[in-house]
């Protein structure tokens, strides 16, 4: 009885806290060597095989999923389809200028994230736009949290 | 909305929010979870900060310790938002988005902690920061193994599935050791904190609710993605 | 073939490789903190662990594992950013020391930051407005920290955090509008794509501008 005394005190130094999550969580992680990974291949969204739309000169590659502007809707093969009643319109669209540097290089599809519009916008905003909310707020609090710690411990550190 | 397409969540369905992949569901037992949690935080929103009365040594006076409005305001909009982060992990309905909702339970906790202008509290808001940094690996790895698993993340399609591969069993593991790290360690620092009886220390109470509520909603999801019945 | 029915071959046999890898690269993170005596160098290593949960949602290699990679990346980045502040300002506070709140290796108040700053500034900031979303936040971001950096003028730095602070919760209420537009109007989608992207750039942008003006205000104290 005397020895879970100790332990008991151990742990309530929080020091110690993170090391013993740490090992623990390297044992549950071990187990992932004992058993069988395998990818399931009925994915949602899935992408082609990788290079192919590259080796066929497209300038959208690797993030070309069909449809063309306010005509043809791209395809997504998104979780519920019948909840999301605009689903592919984002994934065709280009913004004026984005036409424009799609005409005269290949190789767009590399900074398709800096621009509205393409598949990815369309996941992260569209079918998928609760987790950017949430991720959003999740940098907003670590921002307010980190200033508001700055602003009144640190830099008024002189004053108490 | 026909219910026959989620199948059966122990429970029965009362209704679903769908904005596009992610689906938020009702059954009594998280939607009562959901509104103890909003009560907890409107209580949170009316209430006023405690000032404590500290009997100073060799006289016979007392000193009153009151917070800066200031430091009520952020404490007061940290535990807000924590509340509504607790009340959505409890009806959301895909699994990627409840990591999500802790993730944000844990930062907010961390930022209630380290709102106290004393070295052992900040320490231990630091080691409590340190702990939910290696939890993420436990939370969005192990919700991307039942991902590349079941090639779903959608707590309604997973409930549906007639099978639990080894893998699934392991990331639901991963995903309740990530959830022990973010939210169930909290109430041991928060405990820091409150032992020096830290002005303005009602705020903190949300953070033991929060991690209550999130445990019980976590054990919940291990069954849906387990189903051992 | 644009879209395929299935994961293509190359990508499943990539994955067992892919998740051992990650694994491995958790175990050692994980081993590292369990055995490492200073703070510092365990927040250093939190990272290497945040890594190996990267490559664990990589490997599933579908458009939607390259969606969910970026709330992980960012809550990694969030947590660094709140834990590192709170680290800082325990040390300070322990040691009792006079320190800098932002340390550099030289003195960063230079001739050319009074000469030459608006033109860099609005190039920055056009190039952010092009490319709008998050990579065009950060430079716009970029552009406004000189900007701020490279003023003379001292004081109002209150009014001026509040203030940008201000417009930078206002353009993430436009994100949450956006959002909304997309399910309630979903004929609007075109507004809510733009309401979204641009909310995303102007809150990206003012908030690398936020850290120019705690920045400024450190290197020009004495």
């Amino acid at each position: 009885m005397k020895s879970l005394g100790r332990i008991w005190n151990a742990l309530a130094n929080p020091d110690r806290i993170p090391r013993l999550y740490a090992v623990m969580l390297g044992i549950v992680l071990i187990v992932g060597f004992l058993i069988p990974l395998a990818l399931n291949d009925h994915q949602l969204y899935p992408k082609p095989a990788p290079q192919s739309q590259i080796n066929a000169h497209n300038p959208l590659a690797p993030y070309d999923r069909g449809g063309t502007l306010f005509q043809e809707r791209g395809i997504v093969k998104a979780q519920y389809p019948q909840f999301a009643p605009a689903i592919g319109e984002v994934t065709a669209y280009l913004s004026p200028i984005a036409i424009l540097v799609k005409k005269t290089t290949l190789y767009f599809g590399t900074s398709i994230y800096s621009s509205p519009g393409g598949l990815i916008d369309e996941i992260l905003y569209y079918t998928r736009g609760f987790d950017t909310v949430l991720e959003s707020s999740i940098l907003m609090m670590a921002f307010t949290i980190a200033s508001w710690v700055a602003l009144n411990f640190t830099m008024r550190r002189k004053e108490d | 909305m026909d219910a026959s397409l989620f199948g059966a969540l122990g429970g029965q369905l009362l209704g679903i929010i769908p904005l596009g992949d992610i689906v938020f569901y009702f059954t009594p037992l998280n939607l009562f979870m959901c509104a103890a949690a909003l009560a907890f935080t409107f209580l949170i929103a009316i209430s006023q900060t405690e000032s404590q009365v500290e009997a100073e040594f060799g006289s016979l006076h007392d000193r009153e310790v009151k917070v800066e409005k200031k430091e009520f305001k952020i404490r007061r909009f940290l535990a807000i938002v924590c509340g509504l982060a607790t009340a959505g992990a409890m009806v959301t309905g895909d699994l990627f988005d409840f990591t999500l909702f802790v993730c944000l339970i844990g930062i907010v906790n961390i930022g209630i902690v380290a709102a106290v202008k004393q070295v052992d509290v900040l320490d231990a808001a630091y080691q409590y920061g340190l702990i939910a940094m290696i939890a993420s690996l436990p939370l969005f790895g192990g919700a991307s193994l039942i991902l590349a698993s079941a090639g779903t993340i959608s707590l309604l399609q997973l409930v549906q599935l007639s099978y639990t591969t080894p893998m699934m069993a392991l990331g639901s593991i991963l995903v309740f050791m990530g959830v022990a790290g973010e939210s169930g360690v909290a109430p041991f620092f928060a405990t820091k904190a409150e032992m020096f009886r830290t002005p303005g220390s009602p705020f903190l109470l949300i953070i033991h609710l929060s991690s209550l509520l999130v445990i019980v909603r976590m054990i919940e999801i291990l069954l849906i993605i387990n189903k051992p019945f | 073939m644009i879209v395929p029915d299935v994961v293509s071959p190359v990508v499943v046999a990539l994955y067992t490789p892919a998740i051992i890898v990650g694994i491995i690269a958790g175990l050692i993170g994980l081993l590292g903190i369990a055995v490492e005596k200073n703070d510092l160098q365990i927040l250093i290593l939190t990272d290497l662990v945040g890594i190996s949960m990267m490559i664990f949602v990589c490997a599933v290699g579908t458009d939607l594992a390259e969606s969910l990679v970026l709330p992980g990346l960012v809550v990694e980045l969030a947590e660094i950013l709140a834990i590192s502040e709170v680290l800082m300002s325990r040390e300070i506070r322990r040691n009792g020391k006079e320190v800098a709140l932002i340390p550099l290796p030289m003195h960063m108040d230079m001739e050319i930051l009074d000469t030459s700053p608006v033109v860099i500034a609005i190039l920055l900031i056009a190039v952010g407005a092009f490319e709008s979303g998050f990579t065009g936040g950060a430079v716009a971001g970029g552009g406004i920290l000189f900007y701020v950096l490279s003023r003379t003028m001292r004081g109002v730095p209150s009014g001026m955090w509040e203030g940008i602070a201000g417009a930078s919760g206002i353009s993430w209420c436009l994100w949450l509008a956006g959002f909304m537009v997309f399910f309630v109007f979903p004929q609007y989608w075109l507004l809510a794509l733009f309401l979204a992207a641009f909310g995303v750039f102007i809150k990206v942008a003012f908030k690398a501008g936020l850290i120019g003006v705690i920045g400024r205000e450190e290197f020009k104290k004495e």
